[in-house]
């Protein structure tokens, strides 16, 4: 303690000026703050990154999750917290209300990034028999149809209960689960497959291994003890995933979670975590991410209801679920639970029911059916092969059976206005009945997407066919390289744009989707999961199309028409023509809403200009906002600091090129080669890497128009530029008067006066590519608003065509470069150098469009020229 | 105290992305030790210091942010980086607060936390030469 004070007490007697022998410790002094200012500038460089991967990832086009903002927010602050405290150190006391601005602002991101979910209802078990549409945020979207279906419209749905979003918050927070989870996200890099497919593995291994809290233990059993008193035989059940936000904005969801059938009462718990853990799993993850789901709106309540034994089963639409304009009734049915149908493993009978003016089949499409899904006596489902001729070959429903579904369907589809997508399952019992076991609204396709061709129709077999037939699961065409996915290791290896051959339209292949130009079939209907994917993506999805696998080998190019029923060899272009541009599926999405409403505080830059009034640390509003106002006071600080010491080796030297030049330069650090004694520094003393690059800019072709005043080239521009009268209004500080270097070996900024331009440059160049990078601020004066924007329209597209990012408000410029190799920095420099000095030119030419374009390519030329130099 | 090669301390209670980045950061010149909790890396700090460390946030036992704090209690000078999975608002705050010289996020890239370790030596450089010429001049006086 004692021993620090002394330290300071020490430093700060220098003060009132160093004595000969103090001449190290104020050498000490400085180089202490050149390395706070060095810091406090590369946690700008840092902050202005992130900003500006913000918002590019805004734009929509790539996918992101909740482990992404966060990280970024965070990121994005602890750096401007970082700049707070270096100019506090660079300038005690002087700036005291940054901080203040600065909690307020993070304030405010805090609280948007920790709104969460309220659950109002802490009830844990809640029996089918209490449960409607308005308990949808408590027991999920699909539990909550199922209660108003069974107990306002009166249908028939088995019996069970609901394991609550309650119960599934009390599991995580029991078992700690959450931070732990959202930390192993975050940690992932998940661009990759593999990575993803790990990831998923730790993270429901995690919640496989919680324990039930006991509380949700007595009450599962409670509830399972009176579903079975209602029973005269041991009951069986299925578990299925009721999860919230699935009704969200046209998101399917469709497929991504476990359902686990036929679960005897004494293996509930371990099946509840089994679906609880499927929120994890591969398909779910990377939807979630390619739809913008916030991982923790997703919470899993999980339906439990009794099992119906289903002599066949499946699903049936309202409405054509490829081409919506068609008003028939589809329904899909094989033999047995209607798990086959809905998991896309086999082929299905289709069924189409017109509904004007009565209920009638207007077509049935039965085909061999190679299996059935049945309940095991003891637990758990299995395959069964119908090998019996007559079985496999008949239809799965008979037609008065199948009126009677449709009408049950009708009846939904009239209570919720809207067309509905049922899961159905006709007991086993004597007297036959149809079981609802899910009902929801169809995805709806936008009717313009896909003008109504007929569904399902011959065609003819053109040349460049490879084979044809099967359903349209989702229309349009595309093109890309076959790659064939046979295993689930499979998915690792798939290229992106290619077009996916699978023997079944399982969901395991959903995952892949969102990469995939098309996705082709053997076996699947367009009732399946995956085929929902399908549209949701649109992705075209050719199903159904037998043997296809052996006729097409992984590279080869080939084309799906979806809607022709073909998949052709060869890129077949007139086929293409309609493809539509993939949206952006990010847009609009709830994560993207919530990076959209933190950015607001983080993004925008209010604070332009530096001599305005209104360049106060009070007005800082976003973190922009303070990163820039620190930006510009600390180089004033260094400035100032430099220029206040009456220490012959730190204060400003003039530069002597041929003769004294009007250019001053502050060593910050090491940026001369030998000490400088006298006034004058020499050109050839200059040790800093940048600014030599920008000097030989500076100096490379010759100032040629308009012809200055006393007609003596380069250096009386010099002289007479910075011997304006106009600038010399006393208002300015001594900063913005003349053209300054703050240098050191790698780093190098100028403030520069030209004529009536101003201009900033800053620029750091090492071996650390990543740290390099170019900052150059431009406002030009002396002309009319509309020739100084377009002046800085002329610079900004200029300095873009190479590689600068160049941001244009009113009539400041700001062009920044970042990330590349020393080689190209000291390039682009002597690219700025050349700009510093001439664009003076433009002042005269702005207004003629000819000259303007006249000087943008000897620009051009001559910048090429330095920078190959 | 090392003139050339900073001495970095990694504490992170996930062995496997410990041992990795003591393998890769060695690799780089960088004489490095590794302790798997809070606790052990303050038993290593106790045997000998180390100029840097690269610290996680959340463990078991005695959390990042604690070990934080006692470090900078006993050992000022040394300058500590966290580096952790868990971005949050608040933890980030306390830790820079408490005087951490970053707050980086995992997956980090390691050119990145390289320089960092490079810039936080930078900064220790510097402290040390300070006190050393003030410990000249308090024996100048005396003599």
């Amino acid at each position: 303690m004692g021993f620090f004070n002394r330290i300071q007490n020490y430093f700060s007697s220098t003060k009132e000026g160093p004595l000969p022998s103090d001449a190290e410790a104020l050498r000490l002094d400085f180089k202490e703050r050149y390395n706070n200012f060095k810091l406090l500038i590369s946690a700008n460089n840092k902050a202005l990154e992130i900003m500006a991967d913000i918002e590019r990832t805004l734009k929509g086009d790539k996918t992101f999750g909740m482990a992404y903002i966060k990280a970024r927010c965070t990121a994005v602050s602890v750096n401007v917290f970082r700049m707070i405290r270096k100019m506090e150190r660079l300038a005690p006391g002087k700036y005291e209300a940054l901080p203040e601005r600065y909690n307020a602002i993070q304030n405010e991101i805090g609280s948007i990034l920790s709104e969460s979910r309220t659950v109002r209802d802490d009830r844990l078990i809640i029996p089918l028999t209490d449960i409607h549409v308005e308990l949808s945020d408590i027991v999920g979207g699909k539990m909550a149809n199922l209660g108003e279906l069974k107990n306002r419209i009166g249908m028939n749905v088995p019996d069970g209960f609901s394991i609550t979003v309650a119960a599934y918050d009390l599991f995580l927070k029991d078992n700690d689960l959450q931070t732990e989870i959202d930390r192993r996200i975050q940690s992932a890099t998940l661009e990759n497959m593999e990575n993803l497919v790990a990831l998923s593995a730790e993270i429901r291994q995690l919640i496989v291994q919680g324990k039930m809290p006991s509380v949700l233990a007595n009450e599962i059993n409670e509830a399972v003890r009176q579903l079975s008193e209602k029973s005269d035989q041991p009951i069986y059940l299925a578990l299925r995933s009721s999860a919230l936000g699935e009704d969200a904005s046209g998101a399917s969801f469709a497929g991504q979670y476990h359902s686990i059938l036929n679960v005897s009462t004494e293996n509930i718990f371990s099946a509840y975590k089994e679906v609880l853990s499927s929120k994890y799993g591969v398909p779910a993850l990377t939807y979630r991410l390619n739809r913008g789901f916030r991982d923790e709106d997703i919470a899993m309540s999980v339906a439990c209801l009794c099992m119906v034994d289903a002599v066949s089963g499946g699903v049936a639409y309202t409405c054509n679920p490829v081409y919506p304009s068609d008003q028939s009734i589809f329904i899909n049915a094989a033999w047995g639970l209607p798990k086959s149908v809905v998991d896309g493993s086999i082929s299905s009978d289709l069924f189409v029911v017109s509904r004007t003016p009565e209920v009638n089949i207007i077509r049935s499409d039965i085909v061999h059916k190679e299996r059935k899904f049945v309940c095991y006596p003891e637990e758990g489902v299995c395959r069964i092969d119908l090998t019996g001729e007559d079985t496999a070959a008949m239809p799965s429903l008979t037609p008065s059976q199948i009126l009677k579904l449709a009408e049950l369907a009708l009846k939904i589809e009239a209570y919720y206005g809207s067309p509905q997508d049922i899961e159905w399952a006709l007991s086993n019992e004597t007297s036959a009945e149809f079981h609802i076991l899910q009902c929801r609204p169809m995805q709806q396709m936008n009717p313009e997407d896909n003008p109504g061709r007929e569904t399902i129709h011959l065609p003819d077999m053109p040349e460049t066919a490879m084979a044809s037939g099967g359903i349209t699961a989702s229309p349009g065409s595309a093109s890309g390289p076959a790659y064939i996915a046979e295993k689930a290791a499979d998915i690792l290896g798939f290229p992106d744009n290619a077009v996916l051959f699978v023997r079944q339209a399982l969901p395991q292949w959903a995952p892949l989707l969102g990469r995939a130009a098309a996705v082709v079939t053997e076996q699947g209907g367009f009732a399946g999961h995956l085929a929902n994917v399908a549209r949701e993506f649109s992705v075209p999805a050719l199903f159904s199309l037998p043997g296809m696998l052996e006729k097409v080998e992984t590279g080869m190019t080939v084309t799906v028409d979806a809607d022709g029923l073909c998949v052709h060899h060869g890129r077949i272009e007139s086929l293409l023509t309609n493809r539509k541009a993939s949206h952006f599926l990010m847009l609009d999405s709830p994560v993207h809403r919530m990076l959209q409403r933190v950015s607001r505080h983080i993004v925008p830059l209010n604070l332009l200009d530096p001599d305005s009034p209104d360049f106060r640390p009070r007005m800082c509003t976003t973190l922009h906002d303070i990163t820039r106002f620190i930006h510009e006071k600390s180089v004033q600080e260094m400035f100032n600091f430099g220029m206040n010491h009456h220490f012959p080796e730190k204060t400003a030297k003039q530069l002597y090129y041929k003769v004294p030049m009007q250019w001053w330069i502050l060593n910050l650090d090491d940026g001369f080669h030998a000490e400088v004694k006298g006034k004058y520094v020499k050109i050839d003393n200059i040790a800093s890497v940048p600014m030599l690059a920008l000097w030989e800019g500076i100096i490379a072709v010759p100032w040629e128009g308009p012809p200055p005043i006393d007609g003596k080239g380069l250096l009386s521009v010099m002289f007479q530029a910075t011997a304006n009268p106009h600038l010399n209004t006393g208002t300015r500080s001594k900063y913005a008067e003349r053209n300054y270097f703050m240098i050191s070996r790698q780093y190098c900024s100028l403030s520069s006066r030209l004529g009536f331009h101003f201009s900033i440059l800053e620029t750091s160049v090492s071996e650390r590519a990543a740290e390099n990078y170019i900052s150059f601020r431009f406002k030009g004066g002396a002309a009319d608003q509309d020739r100084r924007t377009r002046r800085v329209r002329f610079l900004g597209e200029l300095l873009a065509e190479f590689g600068f990012r160049s941001d244009i408000q009113s009539d400041h410029l700001h062009a920044r470069l970042e990330g590349v190799d020393a080689g190209v920095i000291t390039a682009r420099l002597k690219m700025i150098g050349y700009l510093i000095l001439h664009t003076r030119q433009l002042d005269m030419i702005m207004s003629k469009p000819a000259m303007v374009l006249r000087y943008h390519d000897k620009f051009r030329n001559d910048i090429e020229k330095i920078m190959n130099s | 105290m090392n003139q050339g090669r900073p001495t970095v301390l990694f504490v992170d209670d996930e062995i496997d992305f410990l041992n990795t980045l003591l393998k890769r950061m060695s690799k780089r010149g960088i004489d490095v030790r590794g302790a798997g909790s809070g606790e052990e890396g303050l038993r290593l700090m106790q045997k000998s210091k180390s100029d840097i460390i690269v610290m996680d946030v959340r463990m078991p036992g005695m959390d990042g942010i604690e070990t934080l704090r006692e470090i900078k209690r006993q050992w000022p000078l040394t300058e500590v980086i966290m580096l952790t999975g868990h971005a949050s608002l608040e933890a980030a705050r306390e830790g820079m607060e408490l005087g951490a010289f970053d707050y980086l996020m995992k997956p980090v890239d390691i050119d990145e936390l390289l320089y960092k370790i490079e810039d936080a030596f930078g900064k220790v450089l510097i402290q040390q030469k300070k006190i050393k010429r003030l410990e000249e001049a308090a024996e100048s006086k005396h003599t």
